[in-house]
């Protein structure tokens, strides 16, 4: 038996989307997340027979992992398997198979691709001279375009595509989205450098012994990846002590 | 009633950097001009947060991985920097406020780690089920985000107050002038700079375009 889900119901699902990781926890991950989403859907289609909606509820709270941007995708499909009336096996089988793959995507695009290149960008326009505001104002305008386009797109295709949102998937070039943003990111990379190699970070100029100075730095950044990240940390850390030890010395 | 807008505002930003929407108004460069906004000093905090999104651009959320939290450490370092510094760059303030906001960043991903252990009782656990149980779902979800605004805007809160009173103290012991630490600071940026292209392959794999990126960071040097 199919049921049409209506307008306002779809609306208050996407709504509640946003707010799907509120609860994120090691035993179900966004799980309870996921339940409180689809809880519009379930209403409407169990509104007369509490049992079910009870046994939908528990199901729905079990554990689920998803990127957040994409989570809206897997709402869609299993709204539309519910609304369709699918065997409670089948739609558990659905949120086993696309769990994993929609993390892994919405990883690789969004946090390791769209939002490094946004924030990049704005960077570039800051340390080029543009004011404090432009750079904000900026990257919230670019970065939540690409968000909210990605959540809405993804929600209707899994709204439209129900069980198979994973076949039609498959054929958008994702992978080529993905590496376009891996250039244009190396890109951005390479334009601030020279930016920040000559003080633009701190807003100085820098002489040649610090433009050198932070020119092997960035060399040694580009070489060592992440993994810079806690030895830089630590030799600040030690260099404040010492700015601070030198005088308690005096 | 600055430490209230402190603790309010982080509670806003933790939310956003994990519970609702994610809009990125948690990212540093963001929060921290966003903090300076908020308390008369938004040129300051921009210069905060150019160096903490240096610093948070290689950090990557990805599934249950722990790792500093840098929303809120940003918005505790700002409002203490702002608070002992006021207005323009103070060079030592700003590397003792970077180095407490990054080891602060510790503190906000332990509490993190804290919140959904916790969680894992506040979302799941058996309730009364009083008005069903779609009902207590509700509750459970919406009283785990309440527990994150309140830890967010705790960790912001007691960083900026701590801060702010070690920053005072300490600024007047520093020994080593203006210009090292801020010289210091953007060797350290740099270094973060160059770390990001790991996250677009790493120089093996997009060598071409950041060459090119270089070229053109080169030739808007030259046009200034």
């Amino acid at each position: 038996m199919t049921q049409r889900l209506g307008r306002r119901v779809r609306a208050a699902v996407f709504l509640r989307s946003l707010a799907i990781q509120g609860s994120w926890n090691y035993r179900t991950l966004l799980g309870t997340g996921f339940a409180f989403a689809l809880l519009p859907v379930l209403r409407a289609l169990y509104r007369d027979d509490p049992e079910r909606l009870r046994e939908a509820v528990e199901r729905h709270s079990q554990i689920f992992n998803s990127h957040p941007y994409l989570a809206p995708m897997a709402l869609g499909a299993v709204a539309t398997l519910e609304a369709g009336g699918e065997d409670a096996a089948v739609v558990e089988r659905f949120k086993a198979a696309v769990r994993g793959s929609l993390g892994t995507l919405g990883d690789r695009l969004v946090w390791a691709g769209w939002r490094p290149v946004c924030l990049l960008f704005a960077l570039a326009l800051l340390l080029a001279g543009a004011a404090w505001w432009v750079g904000v104002v900026v990257f919230l305008a670019i970065y939540n375009a690409g968000h909210f386009l990605l959540r809405v797109w993804s929600y209707r295709l899994g709204l439209r595509e129900g069980k198979w949102v994973g076949e039609r998937l498959r054929r958008y070039p994702l992978g080529k989205a993905q590496r376009l943003l891996a250039e244009v990111g190396a890109f951005l990379v390479g334009l601030v450098l020279p930016l920040a190699v000559t003080g633009g970070l701190v807003g100085v100029e820098f002489g040649p012994p610090w433009i050198a100075a932070a020119a092997v730095a960035a060399v040694l950044g580009i070489g060592l990846g992440s993994g810079i990240r806690t030895p830089i940390v630590l030799c600040l850390a030690v260099f404040a002590f010492v700015g601070l030890a030198l005088r308690m010395m005096q | 009633m600055m430490w209230v807008v402190v603790g309010l505002w982080g509670g806003v930003v933790g939310l956003d950097v994990t519970s609702f929407a994610q809009c990125m108004i948690s990212r540093p460069l963001v929060a921290a001009s966003l903090t300076g906004l908020l308390l008369g000093h938004p040129a300051e905090g921009a210069v905060l947060g150019l160096i903490f999104e240096a610093f948070a651009l290689t950090i990557l959320p990805i599934g249950a991985a722990r790792y500093p939290e840098a929303g809120p450490a940003t918005v505790a370092a700002t409002a203490a920097y702002v608070e002992a510094a006021g207005s323009g760059v103070d060079g030592a303030l700003l590397l003792l406020a970077v180095v407490l906001g990054l080891l602060w960043e510790r503190v906000g991903g332990a509490s993190v780690y804290l919140l959904r252990r916790v969680d894992e009782r506040v979302a799941t656990a058996a309730g009364t089920g009083v008005g069903g149980i779609d009902r207590e779902v509700e509750r459970r979800h919406l009283a785990a985000m309440v527990l994150d605004f309140v830890r967010a805007g705790t960790v912001a809160l007691v960083g900026g107050v701590v801060g702010a009173a070690l920053l005072r103290v300490l600024g007047s012991w520093w020994a080593l002038g203006e210009s090292l630490p801020l010289a210091v600071l953007g060797v350290a940026g740099a270094a973060m700079l160059g770390a990001a292209l790991s996250l677009f392959g790493g120089w093996a794999e997009r060598r071409v375009a950041f060459a090119a990126g270089v070229l053109c960071g080169l030739a808007l040097l030259l046009l200034r």
